[in-house]
């Protein structure tokens, strides 16, 4: 899956511990999903679209 | 004030109490098993040498516990890690264990006592584990 959350977090001025931190996940979690190496799980892809107050698909979108 | 770096490095909460459920578990083991093997010297009659012999046991049944909590409670990718490594471990593990007696079986290689084989089938299988962590977080690893 695609998903822009290295770019939402850069563009709030986040550090990955920042983000791991809001979500309650650690450091590794959040660079392995922005890397593309771990889905999250809905709730966990949820937790991150309410967080940057987008829906989920504008966050999210499989790979073509 | 707030350090740079150091909220990406501090461990999390989950963490630290593993390792405060783990050590002193550990720790508890090696006093027992250090107990437990001077007083067999001593004693006699099956039911206190089993009772004798089984204390180092408590102990590390409570690191297995901490492992579960730890599992259950770290977040969603840690959890998979974790579980992807047992599951490599356990399948290692079960193989070598198996290659081994099907060897046994043929006499091809000398057979140890039975107790050292059964006493290592644990301590194996939380190296492998410990390897197999490090093989599966190696493969997730991102370009940070």
């Amino acid at each position: 899956m695609h998903n822009r959350v290295r770019e939402l977090r850069t563009a709030l001025g986040w550090s990955q511990a920042d983000l791991g931190e809001k979500l309650d996940v650690s450091r590794q979690t959040v660079n392995a999903v922005e890397t593309g190496k771990y889905d999250p799980s809905l709730p966990l892809a949820f937790k991150i679209a309410r967080l940057f107050a987008l829906p989920i698909e504008s966050i999210f979108a499989p790979e073509e | 004030m707030r350090i740079p770096g150091r909220q990406a490095m501090a461990m999390r909460a989950v963490h630290k109490r593993y390792l405060r459920e783990f050590f002193p578990a550990m720790f508890a083991y090696v006093v027992l098993l250090f107990l437990s093997v001077g007083w067999l010297k001593t004693l006699e009659g099956t039911p206190a040498r089993a009772i004798v012999t089984l204390l180092p046991t408590l102990p590390v049944a409570f690191v297995i516990r901490a492992m579960v909590r730890v599992i259950r409670d770290q977040d969603e990718f840690e959890r998979r890690i974790d579980l992807e490594a047992i599951a490599m471990a356990g399948g290692i593990g079960g193989f070598g264990f198996f290659t081994f007696g099907m060897l046994l079986h043929a006499h091809v290689v000398g057979a140890p006592p039975a107790e050292a084989v059964a006493t290592w089938v644990l301590p194996v299988l939380m190296g492998l584990f410990g390897i197999t962590k490090c093989a599966v977080r190696w493969h997730y690893r991102g370009d940070a």
